[in-house]
Formats: structure tokens, C-alpha cells, sequence
């Protein structure tokens, strides 16, 4: 196994990106094209060929550390420039470079309207190569690092459209709290500092047992999972994922739904050592990951922007794998954040061929019947939807069914997650059915569409299909009572992760299959048969749509609590502080300066004989100096 | 004794002419009279010890500086200074404390400078003041000075022919 | 031979000094104010010389001969302005060259 690759396919997006960034003007766009979308489609090869290299290695020789410098050594603490090349970097590498490769190749053509096609694709790569920093790296400040730079990255891309207030607003938003969990992140890597005097991985997981202390270890653990949430969008720090998608769709699809956000979910795995030796914080996880799906999938049942149903769906599936990671699940947490990078970027991107069709239209008002226009967004959207209802077969299927199974045999706290994980995913069935049908089916809208729906080329259809076929398909590689392969892959990095036990994959077999069943049958009821029917239907359940609405209020008790607060505490600030005392200050200094000028421009007087003067009654005052001195 | 008789002379000649320098309204009189007065340097120089640098003295001064002078007299003719209200009349008071703290604060320093011999009769110098000696002082020991002074006169003279150049605008002269 | 104390040679150099003192603070006209520096620069260099005479030393002089040069360099200066000043047909007295106050 050659652990440069890793270098290379680290540096390639970089390259790419930094091309694209310092060419003098705006480049042609098939240079673009090439600089943009070669880059990730050579790192995604190169990762391909690192992955048969592992394959062809003994498990045991599976994981590398690829050392290049030492980069900081300040007494006891040695920070080393390294990555970490193992089965769960290969893994996340694949997805992040393969995906990534797909959603480029299908940006090509969908920001071909748009005039900065050249800063797109530099942001984009610059993104890939802070994914892969964050995954490649060897130690907790390289992950961090990675981890802020991609919360940058998702920064500039949410506020691509910078001229559009709503944009800037939401970048600012996922910058803040991103932000929040950037710190606690900082502060976990201090406190693994001060007891354990190293940052990299292996020693810490080497001397965590013994070295960490039961508190110290909760505490690292619950601060590393604030970062978790906040990067992967996890309540209580969710509320910046809706607002996300003010990003172009190919960004949303590929930041703020199949990489950056599940980033969470790779650091729990990451780090599962600190975990298991903290009962309390995995607890803290699980729950909070049961929570986040159930409210995320119940928001979504009411969202009329596409983008946003998308995006509450992407919290809530994230939910799921949060809540596998913190039940131990680590491999059914991996499993499920690569089907569901296949497939929530599929339903991202076949939507986004359905809004670029309508020419930027997001909202299901504008849309119905489209299915007799765009046959071929209709059934990619279609194969997304069956899989993440987890419809038998597909992908989705396979994957949540293991979360569910795990969380039954995990024990009281387990069964009742999995209760609400079994309910919400019949609630996953009927919001996403609904967006089909009211998207695909039913009537035109009153008004019809503005445009006339245009049909995408091939460069947004080939991406969409490959991502159709992985996720019809993808779910195959691990098969309950069949075979393991992804439990296996990971087994040098996570051990031999039991598998659930044959009640527990009957039982949810059979709730999951009853629950998807009843909610595409109660969305198949409610919006498809009678189209009058959902107007009919508006006017019960008034209170609860509100709070559905209003995504639970968080919004708004943020505003009350958190930004009404700082902006009061501002305003009282420039009122007395800045116009009082800062600027007090500032004119003080300016009309000292302009006084004591003004009394000085009085000895420049033009006169050469009082030059004279002064400078030798300077003389007489040095020579009276000296005298003096002689004199003493 | 004759050396003292020479002293005294030379010393009256210089301070007479030094006073006329400073007083006469005429600008080539003052010219001539600050010949006189670089002459009798010289001969205080030729006192001294230093020949070569009394005939540098009658050279470069009075031969080439104060000829300069003449030069620049001659070509602007002698225009009579503008009779002006001097601005500076209230403080002429201090010309006068200036000079005389000067000198005073000079006799001071010279009365507390324990220098050995200064009342005394100067003993017998020894070859210091003649051409060879003065050239191995250069260019042994002060080469660096020598071609500072070298690289000054130079861009002096460059100075002046910017000066002297038509067209340079003064005082938004027309 | 009898010679001169050091001392009456700086009386003398301080004498003269004085002179050019007064002139360059009395006089409106820079070319008579240049003539006054030039005796101001000659006292100067008779205390260097008399002080190379009572050290039995070259170095003095070789100061003084550095002296006259830059003294040259100045007069050229000196007269090349009061030259430019003249053939813009302004009035010959510093008072009136007061374009850069402040």
C-alpha cells in the first residue's frame, strides 16, 4: 500500500482549486470545466486504487500513518504534519472524492448559466480538499483544522448568491453556530492536552483507558459531540441546515447533504474509543439523535420548498446514523452514511434538474404534474424516494433496517429509540412520497409553470443515473444473514462489531415494511387520489401545522434568547460606547494633532534669520549645558 | 620675538577686516575685505606649522572661492539691497547675548579644560605641515574622508549646473 | 625662536568666530550672509590647525583642508541659488523667500 496517494488525492482538489483561484481573469469555461472537474475525477481514481491496494493487505496491515514533519513541538506536546490512511478514511475518501466527482461533472452543466462558473469550482475543490483533510487527518488539530475549513468552504458556497440577502444571511447563520462547535472542539483537544500530552490519534486511544479519568473523559467526549452537532446539524444546533440551501442545489447536495454534515457522524466513529469508555455521553448521543430525526422528519411534513424538505429529510436521516453511533452501531452509522450519500444526492440532484428546468422555481405551489415533462428527474426523484422510505431493496432499506435492528438489542434505552426511529420512518415514507407526488403528479399549478420545463443534457442526467443505480443497488454489499462487508472493512478501525440478533432483524423487517406501507399509502391518499383533497384537509390540525411551520419555534426562541440580546447589547454599545467614549477619543486625538500643528506651524514662518536664531540658541543652550558640566 | 610681532599683526589684520566683512553695505567691498582677512589666516596657518595648508589657503579661498564671489557680484551688478523694515528688529537684542554667551561659555570651557601648555611657549613641531606629510595623512590614514570629500565636491558641482540651468522656477518667479 | 601661546590663537579663532556670528544674523542679504560663513569656517579651522601645532599632529590639519573643501562645495551651492533667485528678478534678502512657511 502506497500512503502518498493519499497525499496526492489530498492535494490534487487543492491544486485545482488554486489554479482556478489565481487565474488573472475569468478562465474559458471548458478550462474550467477541465481544472474543476479533473482534479476529483483523478482523486477519486487514485482513491479507487489506494482501496484495491488495502484490499490486497492483511487486515492487520491496514492502517498507516504516512508521518512527513514534525510541525509543532512545544515541551512534552509533538504535533506531527501526518495523515491516517485506514479502512475509515478509505471509506469516507470514496465517498467524499466519488460523489464529489458525480455532483462536479453534473455542476458543469447546471452553473452553466451562472456568471461566476469559475469562483464555483474553485470553492467546490477548495471544500474537497478541507473534507479530505478532515477525514485523512492523523491527529485532533489537523481534524480540526479540516473541520473549520470546510465550515468555511460551506460558508462561501451558502453565500455564493452574495448579492441576495437571504444567502448572506444564512451563510453568516451556519458560520455562527458552526462556529460554537468549532470551540468545543478546541477545547476538547485542551483538555486531551493537558492529560494525556498528545493530540494524535492512536496515542490518545492508547493512553485514554488508563490516562482519562471518568470525568475528563465524559467531558471530552460530550464537547467533541457539540462539534459533531453542530457540524452535522443536530438539535439544538439544526437551525442553520434549512437555511443552507439558499447555496446553489449541486452545493447543497454535495456539502449539505452527503459529506460535510455527516462529518459528525465520521468523528463519533472516529473517535468510538473515547466513547465507549463514556456510557453517559453515548447516551447523551443516542438520544439526541433519536430526538433530531423524530422532530426533523415531522418538520418535513410540512415544508413547501423542495430544498427545505430535502434538507430537514438530510437532518433527520443524519439523526439516525448520530443515534447508531451513539448506541455503538459504528458500522451501521458508516453503513448508513454511504447509502445516504447515494441517495440524498440523487433526490438533491434530480430535484436540482427539476428547479434548473423551471428555471430556479423551489416551490411546490409552482409545481405538479411535471412528471409528463421531465419522464427522466421523475424517475431518478422516484428510485431516491423508494430508498430513503427504505422500501425493500434499495439501499436505504438495508442500512436503516441495521440502525433499527442494533438499536432493539441495545438494551431499554435502545428499544425506545428504536420506537421513535421505527415511527419516523414512516413519517420519512409520507413526506417524501408527498414531495413526489406533488412534484411529479397531479395537475398543473393554477398559473402553470412560467416556463416550459426543460429537460436536462446529458452532463446532469449520467451523474443522476449512476447515483439512481447506487442506490437502487448500493444496500447489496451488506445483507443481514447474508454477508458483512462494510462490518468487515471497518473491522481494523472499529473491531468485530456484533451483529443484531435474528428477532431483532424479523421485528423491524416487519414494522419498517408496515410503517413505510402506511405512510406512502397515507401520502398516496392525501395528495395524489383526489387533488382537491389536501386544500379539504388544510383546515383541521391548525395549532400543530403552525408549530410544524415554524420548525418548533427554534428560530425564534434563538432570536429571543441568544440574537435579540447581543444585537440590544450592541446597539446599547454604539449608543454609549463608541459614539461617547470610542470616538470621544478619536476626536481628541485628531484635534490634539490638528492643535498642536497649528501651534507649531507658527515656527515655520517663512523667515530664514529666525532659523538662525533658534538653531544657535540652541548652541548657546548646549554650550551652557557644557559649561555647566566643565564646571561641576 | 618676530613671531609675535607677526602674530599681532595678522591677528589685527584679520579681526579689522573680519568687522568690515560684517558691516559694509557694498557687497564687492566686503568681498575685498574677506580677502584680507583669508591673507592673514594664512600667515596665522604659516605660524602654525601648516605651510601647506596656508597655501591651499591663498589657492582654493582666496584664489578660486572669493574669486567666485567677484564673479557672481559682477553679474548681478551692484544692486542696491531693498530698503526693506527689517522684521526682525525687535530682537537684535540677542544677536549680541548670543555672541557673547558663545564666548563667554567658550572661555569657560577653556578656563576648567586643564589643557597642558596652553599659556605655555609651543614646543618644537616635528614635520607635520609639509605636502608629503599631509598626502601620507590622506592616504594612509584618511582615504575614507578623502573620497567623501571627493564624492561631496562632485555632487556639488552637478547641483550647480541644475541651478544654473534656464528655466527653474523659484518663488513662482515669472 | 619665541613663539605664541595656543591660547592667543583661540582667542583669535574665537573672535572672528563671533564676527561671523553677527553677520550671518544681521545681514538680509544671502551673499553677504555667505561671506560671514566663510569667516565663521576660517576661525574654525585656525583652532584646528593650532591644535595640530600644540598635539604635534596631522590630523588637525588634514581636518582643516576637509573644511575648505566642503566650504567650497557650499559656496558654489550658495551662489548657484542666489544666481537662480537673482534671474527670477526677486528682491536679494532671505526675509522675502518665505514660499514654504508653514
Amino acid at each position: 500500500m502506497e500512503p502518498a496517494l493519499a497525499w496526492i488525492v489530498l492535494g490534487l482538489p487543492l491544486l485545482g482549486a488554486a489554479t482556478l483561484a489565481a487565474w488573472p481573469s475569468e478562465p474559458p469555461r471548458s478550462m474550467t470545466r477541465v481544472l474543476g472537474v479533473g482534479p476529483m475525477v483523478v482523486s477519486f481514481l487514485l482513491t479507487a486504487w489506494l482501496y484495491v491496494q488495502m484490499l490486497g493487505e492483511n487486515s492487520d496491515d491496514r492502517l498507516v500513518v504516512s508521518r512527513v514533519w514534525e510541525w509543532i513541538e512545544i515541551g512534552d506536546l509533538s504535533i506531527d504534519v501526518a495523515l491516517q490512511v485506514d479502512p475509515l478514511s478509505v471509506m469516507m475518501m470514496l465517498v467524499v472524492t466519488g460523489v464529489g466527482s458525480l455532483i462536479f461533472i453534473y455542476s458543469t452543466e447546471y452553473m452553466e448559466h451562472d456568471r461566476d462558473y469559475r469562483r464555483f469550482f474553485a470553492e467546490m475543490g477548495f471544500f474537497v480538499f478541507s473534507m479530505l483533510l478532515l477525514v485523512l487527518a492523523a491527529n485532533f488539530l489537523f481534524l480540526i483544522v479540516g473541520w473549520a475549513l470546510v465550515g468555511l468552504a460551506s460558508y462561501l458556497l451558502i453565500g455564493f448568491y452574495y448579492e441576495k440577502p437571504p444567502a448572506v444571511a444564512a451563510a453568516k447563520k451556519a458560520f455562527i453556530i458552526n462556529v460554537i462547535g468549532d470551540l468545543a472542539m478546541v477545547i476538547a483537544a485542551f483538555i486531551l492536552v493537558v492529560e494525556l500530552g498528545t493530540l494524535n490519534y492512536l496515542l490518545v486511544f492508547e493512553a485514554a483507558p488508563d490516562g482519562l479519568g471518568r470525568g475528563a473523559v465524559e467531558a471530552v467526549t460530550i464537547l467533541l459531540f457539540v462539534g459533531a452537532a453542530a457540524k452535522s446539524a443536530q438539535v439544538p444546533l439544526h437551525t442553520w441546515l434549512p437555511d443552507a440551501m439558499e447555496g446553489p442545489t449541486p452545493v447543497s447536495a454535495l456539502i449539505h447533504a452527503a459529506t460535510m454534515v455527516t462529518a459528525g457522524v465520521y468523528l463519533i466513529v472516529r473517535t468510538h474509543e473515547l466513547y465507549e469508555l463514556a456510557p453517559y455521553a453515548s447516551d447523551l448521543v443516542a438520544i439526541t439523535g433519536a430526538v433530531t430525526l423524530f422532530l426533523a422528519a415531522t418538520i418535513a411534513t410540512v415544508q413547501v420548498d423542495v430544498k427545505r424538505v430535502l434538507a430537514w429529510s438530510t437532518i433527520s436521516q443524519i439523526g439516525y446514523m448520530i443515534m447508531a453511533a451513539g448506541l455503538g452501531a459504528y458500522g451501521a452509522a458508516m453503513y448508513h452514511l454511504m447509502t445516504h450519500a447515494f441517495f440524498k444526492a440523487l433526490l438533491f440532484l434530480s430535484i436540482g434538474m427539476v428547479i434548473h428546468g423551471l428555471a430556479g422555481a423551489q416551490s411546490l405551489d409552482r409545481m405538479g404534474g411535471l412528471g409528463r415533462h421531465l419522464k427522466f428527474a421523475y424517475v431518478a426523484t422516484a428510485i431516491g424516494v423508494l430508498a430513503i422510505s427504505g422500501v425493500p431493496g434499495t439501499a436505504g432499506f438495508f442500512s436503516k433496517d441495521e440502525i433499527l435492528a442494533s438499536a432493539w438489542d441495545a438494551g431499554d434505552l435502545g428499544r425506545v429509540l428504536w420506537l421513535v426511529g421505527a415511527l419516523a420512518a414512516g413519517i420519512t415514507a409520507f413526506y417524501m412520497f408527498r414531495l413526489l407526488f406533488r412534484t411529479f403528479s397531479g395537475p398543473e399549478p393554477e398559473g402553470g409553470y412560467g416556463v416550459h420545463p426543460q429537460p436536462s443534457r446529458w452532463p446532469m442526467a449520467a451523474p443522476v443515473a449512476v447515483l439512481a443505480v447506487l442506490s437502487l443497488w448500493g444496500g447489496w454489499i451488506q445483507v443481514p444473514r447474508g454477508w458483512t462487508w462494510i462490518i468487515d472493512w471497518l473491522e481494523p478501525v472499529i473491531g468485530r462489531e456484533s451483529i443484531p440478533g435474528q428477532q431483532a432483524e424479523l421485528v423491524t423487517l416487519a414494522t419498517s415494511i408496515a410503517v413505510v406501507a402506511i405512510g406512502a399509502a397515507a401520502a398516496w391518499w392525501i395528495f395524489a387520489v383526489d387533488p382537491a383533497r389536501p386544500k379539504r384537509l388544510a383546515g383541521r390540525l391548525v395549532a400543530t401545522r403552525r408549530l410544524l411551520e415554524d420548525q418548533f419555534r427554534f428560530d425564534h426562541v434563538y432570536d429571543r434568547a441568544v440574537v435579540g440580546p447581543t444585537r440590544d447589547l450592541a446597539e446599547y454599545l454604539y449608543r454609549r460606547m463608541e459614539s461617547g467614549f470610542v470616538d470621544g477619543l478619536v476626536r481628541g486625538a485628531i484635534s490634539l494633532a490638528r492643535g498642536s500643528a497649528m501651534g507649531l506651524r507658527a515656527a515655520q514662518n517663512g523667515l530664514v534669520r529666525t532659523y538662525v536664531f533658534v538653531m544657535i540658541s540652541g548652541v548657546v543652550g548646549l554650550g551652557a549645558l557644557l559649561a555647566w558640566v566643565v564646571t561641576r | 620675538m618676530a613671531e609675535q610681532i607677526i602674530f599681532v599683526i595678522a591677528a589685527a589684520a584679520a579681526l579689522m577686516s573680519g568687522a568690515l566683512v560684517v558691516t559694509l553695505e557694498n557687497a564687492f567691498r566686503a568681498t575685498v575685505a574677506l580677502i584680507v582677512t583669508l591673507v592673514s589666516v594664512a600667515v596665522i596657518f604659516l605660524l602654525l606649522a601648516a605651510p601647506f595648508v596656508a597655501a591651499i589657503q591663498i589657492i582654493v579661498y582666496a584664489g578660486a572661492i572669493v574669486v567666485l564671489f567677484l564673479f557672481v557680484i559682477a553679474y548681478m551688478g551692484d544692486r542696491p539691497a531693498p530698503g526693506l523694515e527689517d522684521r526682525l528688529a525687535p530682537y537684535q537684542a540677542f544677536t549680541w547675548i548670543f555672541v557673547i554667551a558663545l564666548i563667554g561659555q567658550a572661555g569657560i570651557m577653556l578656563a576648567n579644560s586643564n589643557l597642558v601648555g596652553l599659556y605655555d611657549e609651543p614646543a618644537a613641531t616635528d614635520d607635520i605641515g609639509s605636502p608629503e606629510a599631509i598626502g601620507r595623512a590622506f592616504i594612509d590614514d584618511y582615504i575614507v574622508p578623502f573620497e567623501a570629500t571627493s564624492a561631496i565636491l562632485l555632487v556639488a558641482a552637478i547641483a550647480a549646473v541644475l541651478l544654473a540651468k534656464r528655466g527653474v522656477n523659484f518663488e513662482g518667479g515669472r | 625662536m619665541s613663539g605664541v601661546p595656543l591660547f592667543w590663537y583661540l582667542m583669535l579663532s574665537f573672535g572672528l568666530f563671533g564676527l561671523g556670528l553677527v553677520g550671518v544674523m544681521r545681514r538680509r542679504n544671502p551673499l553677504l550672509m555667505l561671506l560671514a560663513v566663510e569667516l565663521m569656517l576660517n576661525s574654525a579651522n585656525i583652532a584646528l590647525v593650532g591644535f595640530a601645532r600644540q598635539w604635534n599632529n596631522t590630523d588637525g590639519q588634514i581636518f582643516a583642508l576637509v573644511v575648505m573643501a566642503v566650504a567650497a562645495a557650499e559656496v558654489v551651492i550658495g551662489l548657484g541659488l542666489v544666481v537662480a533667485v537673482f534671474r527670477q528678478r526677486l528682491a536679494l534678502n532671505v526675509d522675502e523667500m518665505s514660499s514654504l512657511k508653514g
